[in-house]
């Protein structure tokens, strides 16, 4: 890449983080109470709060690891990218519901509404807000590590100094606002990421003709080899299936689809809308703006393949690369907002995650331990937490990959694993106990760190099938079964006003 | 469609399809596992939409089932064309996608979210009206009040 590139990338991705920084110094003056700063509950209006979600739930791994999967194994993932439906889902099963409990009591966090939900339940906030802190930090740390290493990479600069730089200013936007000054930046680089991907998604049809013609040329390729790369082609790759186990396909559709509901950037974001009666346009603009971003991820994995497939480059070393390989063929003006979308889509994904980790520490953790702490005090703690566990992650994410990559294991599945019992069958069902509950989350925490340490350990579940989705089931059925022979938190003890909430 | 009375029924439901599902992954059964998945998904958009244990039947047939049976359709046709054929070249595509992920994009991604989102859109007081939102913030101030009495 010739230095004037270099030069215009790095203008264009540091202009975006400079209007981030704008926005979260101006938003500062709004994150006033705890609920606004922890919680902005009840702030925004529809299209902010859409692309926010959108921005925070699509990280940088599915602008640059999803395509490598999908190059690497075929269609199994495009289930997870095309999953747009996902949010209109996840507003329908518990967008009012979780609204509504904004209206029952002071909420700031998904603590809060655990505490409304059953009767301020220590255990299940502790053992809650505990996984939803390991899920963040391991989010957190990989979007750190992908972003400092891309621009350090680019720049020839240490990932350390490029890691300061680029997290520092969002470490300190972050701390000033809070979640204000959070979503409105995450809806500001949601928007980054959807200019991109309209670009990008254009020029993938002008460069290759349209998916016509990779399957053509996926087709007949046959095995292309560079030296000892190898990448073997046939028209297989690119059925629904690919070259994966059906169960996994089946996993990577029925885990992201039910999971937005479980994921603390939609939940929280729910009660972040001002008027619950938006809920179905939230659902409509989160929609659109995640299916031009995740066609985009499919498209430069088709493009890169494509590109591959007719020889105009050679098979890649890193299927990781395969959004810089295609974009890199496009030109400059791709490379520009391909670059910036990765750096939205890290940015977007760890000031989310920094937040929730901070309030963690800073807010539902003490209070679940019984220390009565003032609003003013939380949140000035709060915006120390955001310093020390940003700076960190920055060092820990940098300096570590192992931990990185054990870390990078608690996920997705992670955090649906710990939300589902709490929120999703806890509010849609009253007579979901709080001895249930506690149960599943305590199933779910001991089986997240068993299935890590037996991964580690080489282990494989039958079906090629990812550990998370046992753990998940294991959690919920649990949670029902000891429901049926405990009574906390429901019947008289269920709050006659969450009752409401749940009939609603 | 009144299920007052069965919500347990159905979070016994939804339990045991998720067992099911698991197991149907571990035993290489995905499109089963996928097909039930789907009704794992309709019976929570059911108990989410439902308003007091009553879901409005043009709510159930239009967006949810009608979302549903594009689904399941979707991940038996992709199965269907994918054992048509195998490895080889298909003998046509549909909008240049191989016959077996066309349906990945046509009725999982666009119809789905189009299914879904038009419906939820059209039909969001058969979800939350004016007057239940207004109903309950109204009830919550009277339970709030007798709380502050007591």
């Amino acid at each position: 890449m010739s230095s004037g590139a270099k030069f215009l990338i790095t203008l264009f991705s540091f202009g975006m983080i400079v209007v981030s920084f704008l926005i979260g110094w101006w938003a500062k003056k709004k994150a006033t109470t705890a609920e606004s700063y922890f919680g902005s509950t009840g702030l925004f209006g529809p299209f902010i709060v859409g692309l926010s979600s959108m921005a925070a739930v699509a990280s940088a791994f599915a602008l640059v690891g999803i395509p490598g999967i999908l190059y690497s194994t075929g269609n199994p993932m495009t289930y997870w990218m095309l999953s747009s439906a996902a949010f209109a889902m996840a507003y329908i099963i518990l967008g009012k519901k979780v609204r509504a409990m904004a209206e029952v009591g002071t909420v700031a966090s998904l603590g809060d509404i655990a505490d409304l939900r059953y009767n301020n339940h220590r255990g299940i906030k502790i053992i809650m807000s505990t996984i939803i802190f390991i899920g963040s930090i391991a989010y957190l740390a990989s979007q750190i590590k992908a972003g400092s290493e891309l621009f350090s990479h680019l720049l020839g600069l240490s990932p350390m100094v490029a890691g300061f730089v680029i997290f520092g200013i969002l470490i300190l936007y972050t701390a000033l606002s809070g979640e204000v000054g959070g979503v409105l930046t995450q809806a500001f680089q949601g928007l980054v990421m959807v200019v991109a991907g309209i670009i990008i998604i254009i020029a993938f049809f002008t460069t290759t003709g349209g998916f016509g013609s990779v399957l053509d040329a996926v087709a007949t390729a046959g095995t292309v080899t560079d030296g000892e790369i190898v990448k073997e082609f046939n028209a297989g790759f690119l059925d629904a299936w690919g070259i994966m186990p059906g169960s996994v396909a089946a996993t990577w559709m029925l885990i992201p689809i039910l999971g937005t509901v479980g994921q603390p950037q939609v939940l929280t974001r729910m009660y972040a809308l001002k008027d619950p009666r938006d809920m179905p346009r939230l659902g409509l603009y989160a929609s659109i703006s995640h299916m031009i971003v995740g066609f985009m991820a499919v498209v430069v994995a088709y493009g890169a393949m494509y590109l591959v497939a007719k020889g105009l480059i050679p098979p890649l070393a890193n299927p990781d690369t395969a959004i810089f390989a295609f974009a890199d063929h496009l030109g400059l003006y791709a490379q520009l907002f391909v670059y910036a979308a990765i750096l939205a889509a890290a940015m977007s994904t760890a000031s989310m995650f920094l937040t929730l980790s901070a309030n963690i520490i800073a807010r539902d953790l003490p209070s679940a331990l019984g220390f009565k702490i003032s609003s003013e005090k939380q949140i000035n703690t709060s915006r120390i937490f955001i310093f020390v566990i940003g700076i960190l992650s920055i060092i820990f994410s940098l300096t570590s990959d192992s931990m990185v990559a054990i870390l990078g294991s608690f996920g997705w599945g992670t955090l649906m694993s710990a939300t589902f019992p709490v929120f999703i069958i806890g509010l849609l069902w009253d007579r979901a106990t709080s001895e249930g509950v506690f149960s599943g989350l305590v199933v779910s925490l001991i089986l997240n760190v068993v299935s890590l340490i037996l991964e580690r350990r080489g282990f494989s579940w039958p079906g090629g099938m990812p550990w998370y989705v046992n753990v998940i089931t294991a959690a919920i059925l649990v949670t029902v079964v000891v429901s049926f022979f405990t009574k906390g938190a429901t019947g008289e003890d269920l709050d006659e006003r969450v009752k409401m909430v749940i009939d609603l | 469609m009144n299920f007052k009375g069965k919500t347990t029924s159905m979070v016994i439901l939804a339990t045991v399809l998720w067992v099911i599902f698991t197991i149907c992954g571990w035993t290489g059964h995905h499109i089963v596992g996928m097909v039930l998945g789907v009704v794992l998904m309709l019976i929570h958009m059911m108990l989410g939409a439902a308003k007091k244990g009553t879901l409005d039947k043009k709510f159930f047939i239009y967006p949810l089932l009608i979302w549903a049976i594009l689904w399941a359709a979707s991940f038996i046709l992709s199965d269907y064309h994918s054992r048509i054929f195998g490895q080889s070249m298909p003998s046509f595509t549909i909008l240049g996608f191989h016959p077996s992920f066309a349906w990945t994009v046509l009725t999982y991604w666009i119809g789905g979210m189009l299914t879904l989102n038009v419906g939820f859109v059209l039909f969001k007081d058969l979800w939350l009206s004016d007057e239940d939102w207004d109903n309950f913030k109204r009830s919550l101030e009277e339970v709030n009040q007798k709380k502050e009495v007591s």
